[in-house]
């Protein structure tokens, strides 16, 4: 049995709808009070989701960034490789409230959790 | 035993996804382990009724072999909704349900989770 999930994100923020999935899953295993942490890693691709200048308005889109917000908001913890989003789009602004890690760091935090998901 | 949930993302059709699902399930199953099954995104269109592929196999009515063996089937209410797919549309013994209040329990309540997607 499992009180722990790291939903790990692969995915770019616009043009799917897998990174935005992945984020409500987290929110709504939290928001359940069955799975006390459910943390994101944001990896690849997926680090352009802590983008903080992203404007989904443009694309008439749900806001990823608002859903890596809402899971903030209630304490989740959300970590971005920091060299994969740095090696996209150089020294830009991420969200407040993201953890950069390195892949040390990613790797630590696979295998602390019992359960990994990955979108 | 344990208890395996399995994570469907990709619809019935167009890929073998859900055909790798239902025999992962059968597999577990038959190794005494429990089996959920939760439908996301694409996902849904595993619980629909109805399904009637010419010359595939029908995952639809694997599912009602799964069930009468222990096995729980969920699909995501706002994915259903969001693709058209309507409350009694379902197969029988399945459900349409949340993330909040299934996919957690599922996660809480199991051993392993695996996740098919694209």
């Amino acid at each position: 049995m499992t009180d722990d999930l790291l939903t790990i994100i692969t995915k770019q923020p616009y043009g799917s709808e897998d990174a935005f999935a992945g984020m409500r899953l987290a929110l709504g295993n939290l928001v359940s009070g069955l799975v006390p942490e459910a943390a994101v890693l944001l990896i690849g691709d997926g680090t352009l989701n802590a983008v903080a200048s992203q404007r989904s308005g443009v694309l008439g889109m749900p806001s990823n960034l608002e859903a890596l917000q809402d899971l903030l908001d209630m304490d989740a913890p959300v970590y971005c490789v920091e060299d994969d989003l740095r090696e996209r789009v150089g020294d830009v602004e991420a969200l407040e409230g993201v953890t950069m890690v390195g892949w040390e760091g990613a790797r630590e935090l696979l295998s602390r959790h019992h359960m990994v998901t990955t979108f | 035993m344990g208890t395996l949930t399995i994570q469907i993302r990709s619809g019935t059709m167009m890929n073998m996804d859900t055909n790798v699902a239902v025999k992962l399930a059968r597999a577990a199953l038959d190794k005494g382990h429990g089996v959920k099954i939760f439908g996301y995104g694409e996902g849904v269109t595993l619980v629909k009724d109805g399904q009637d592929p010419k010359r595939f196999p029908n995952v639809g009515a694997e599912l009602s072999e799964l069930m009468s063996r222990g096995a729980e089937v969920i699909v995501c209410n706002t994915c259903t909704t969001a693709r058209g797919i309507k409350r009694g549309e379902e197969i029988a013994g399945t459900a349409i349900g949340s993330i909040t209040n299934d996919l957690s329990r599922f996660v809480s309540e199991s051993d392993r989770m695996v996740t098919l997607a694209r």
